[in-house]
């Protein structure tokens, strides 16, 4: 069991719900995106994020729209949808849920 | 002094160092390859693409650098590879590689010894090549099959050009591990062996697919492919018989041996039979037409069913065009061929001899046949309509059967009308057609006896010709159909309607109202009297 995996694992579980409260209120570029989940050291490599932002499009939790750049290529920017939102706070229930419990674990173990 | 490339990426032209686009296109291909060729994949990798056009106009900060090959260590570096996606995602699949890859039937260039048939046969069914060559070169030797069946496999079975290829041979996986190693090992281009990874991509999606999919899905692919196989089996052997036995009957008939046999015990062959129906070169094109248009398909048939057993690729649209095409161009031949032969029937003629004869009065006149002097020949044991051919010392002798009918005579005569008949390309030729027809029968005073066979004539080919003869009798005679006539006797009326072959070994009388079958009494009677 590599300690590396099992980081990956977790960090794989609560990245989504990341990429969701980093879009919320405003929409956002890609490259925006990545800045703020890499600061907060929740993804190494940029490459990752494009699969999920995908898969979450398609899923209807996030809807993009091209906006023209002066320098460079046309971007996506994203933003939530209804969907997302309802989705979003969905995980911030379970998120704050999972915080408690293993709070109350740590804690009955002090 | 390096060289440069223009690419474009997301819409936006960077002049690129050779080392850096080589490496450029290896790390994008991965990338193909591992999202896959779907829609979504290729969003994503447009995605990324994207991105990577904003990081190298970051670099070049407005001024029109040229890309370099650490530019690109550094782009790759902030993207991350498949393989970091998978440590990140904590992938819970196996890694690519420990699956066992599905084998493709390819020829081994490598470890060829003429077309790398049999090394990729070897390959495909994990034994030693040389045991494979040693089966081929046994059924070369007892019938010639090894032959044909390299041939067949050799110009159908693709060579395994790409390194993908080659993995692919061999049972390897294809993935961007396996394919470094192996363009590391043959040291080949590695251009090539990247390239049609991303070509491959779509073939992977779908094994990830079946992998995913549920064990009622396994079952189904594995009955589907169980049926495919077993098309791919039958079509192998019915293509493979068919062209042997096809190629033995038609083109070496045809082609290098001439005296080859109709039957076994026969003195014919086909080719000159053939002739005996229609010109020379007819028979030279219409079995060289006719070659094509049964081969081809046959050869089309071991072709699929080769490639639904051994599921080998091949994109040998070219071959397959032009089979289609000669298919089509030897249809055409063939039909000009059969018009221009069709033309030689395009007229007839007939000529009408008539004879009167005197027979013994009072008396019942009997109707036989010679014996059949062409009985003993061996002869073409075709089902030919009132036609056949025999040999009589080594030559064939064109024979028709006459067809007899008896009317009533409209006068007190007794006559023998033999009409000629046969067709041709003019009516003068078919003219000459009824000159060369020979025919004869005997009249005594109370017999008639006729040939079973007329002749076609020395040198004639076969144009429909006809001999009829009608027997004209007066009211009151009376005829006896003996049994031999039956080969010859057709469509008499009679009063009574009996069919012809129930009409011999009775006697008839001409009535007023038509041919009347004498009742066994009056026979009897008869006999008593004489």
């Amino acid at each position: 069991m590599k300690i590396e995996n099992t980081k990956a694992q977790m960090r794989k579980g609560v990245l989504e719900y990341c990429i969701l409260l980093v879009l919320d209120g405003k929409p956002l570029y890609a490259s925006d995106i990545i800045q703020e989940l890499k600061e907060a050291k929740m993804i190494v490599v940029e490459g990752t994020l494009y699969p999920l932002l995908t898969r979450l499009k398609n899923d209807g939790l996030l809807t993009y729209k091209w906006e023209e750049s002066t320098q460079g290529p046309p971007r996506k920017y994203y933003a939530l949808t209804e969907e997302g939102k309802a989705f979003l706070n969905e995980l911030h229930e379970s998120w704050l849920e999972l915080v408690e419990a293993v709070a109350k674990i740590k804690n009955h173990q002090a | 002094m390096k060289k440069t490339f223009t690419i474009n990426i997301s819409g936006t032209i960077f002049h690129i160092e050779e080392d850096a686009y080589e490496k450029l296109q290896v790390y994008l291909n991965k990338l193909k390859n591992h999202f896959g060729s779907e829609p979504e994949g290729r969003e994503i990798v447009a995605d990324i693409e994207n991105r990577i056009c904003e990081l190298f106009l970051d670099k070049s900060k407005g001024e029109n650098k040229v890309v370099v090959i650490e530019w690109v260590d550094e782009v790759i570096a902030i993207m991350g590879t498949p393989e970091d996606f998978i440590e990140q995602e904590g992938n819970e699949e196996p890694l690519p590689g420990s699956v066992k890859g599905k084998r493709r039937l390819y020829r081994d260039a490598d470890n060829k010894v003429i077309g790398g048939v049999c090394s990729g046969l070897g390959a495909y069914f994990n034994i030693d090549p040389v045991v494979v060559r040693i089966l081929f070169v046994v059924l070369l030797l007892i019938n010639g099959i090894g032959l044909i069946a390299y041939l067949v496999l050799w110009i159908a079975v693709p060579k395994a050009v790409t390194t993908a290829q080659r993995l692919e041979m061999r049972g390897k996986e294809i993935n961007i591990s396996n394919i470094e190693r192996s363009v590391r090992d043959e040291g080949t281009d590695e251009k090539r062996g990247v390239q049609s990874v991303a070509d491959s991509a779509g073939a992977k999606g779908r094994e990830k697919a079946a992998r995913e999919g549920g064990t009622g899905y396994d079952l189904l692919k594995g009955l589907v492919k169980a049926t495919v196989i077993a098309i791919g089996i039958f079509l192998i052997l019915f293509g493979f018989m068919g062209l042997l036995g096809f190629i033995s009957s038609l083109v070496i008939g045809q082609t290098f041996l001439s005296d080859w046999p109709l039957a076994i015990d026969s003195d014919f062959h086909l080719y000159g039979t053939l002739t005996q129906f229609v010109s020379q070169s007819t028979v030279t094109w219409g079995l060289i037409c006719v070659g094509f248009l049964i081969g081809i398909p046959l050869l089309a048939m071991l072709y699929v069913g080769t490639k639904l057993v051994f599921g080998y690729k091949s994109n040998n649209a070219a071959i397959g065009l032009g089979m289609v095409g000669v298919w089509l161009l030897a249809l055409v031949v063939l039909l000009v061929v059969g018009t221009r032969e069709i033309s030689n029937f395009r007229d007839n003629s007939s000529l009408s001899t008539s004879e009167t004869i005197y027979p013994a009065a009072g008396k019942t006149m009997k109707i036989s046949l010679t014996e059949d002097k062409y009985n003993g020949y061996k002869d073409l044991d075709w089902d030919l309509d009132r036609f056949k051919v025999v040999s009589v010392d080594g030559r064939n002798i064109l024979l028709g059967k006459p067809r007899l009918d008896i009317e009533k005579s409209s006068t007190h005569d007794c006559v023998v009308v033999v009409k000629k008949q046969s067709r041709g390309k003019s009516r003068d030729e078919a003219n000459n057609r009824i000159q060369n027809i020979v025919y004869h029968y005997q009249v005594t005073d109370s017999t008639l006896v006729f040939d079973p066979w007329f002749q076609l004539g020395s040198n004639e080919s076969w144009k429909n010709q006809k001999v009829d003869i009608t027997l004209k009798i007066p009211e009151g005679m009376s005829v006896y159909l003996d049994e031999s006539v039956d080969r010859i006797i057709y469509g008499i009326a009679n009063v009574s309607n009996t069919w012809d072959h129930d009409m011999i070994g009775k006697t008839w009388v001409m009535q007023p109202e038509g041919l009347t079958m004498k009742d066994s009494l009056d026979v009897r009677r008869d006999f008593l009297q004489q």
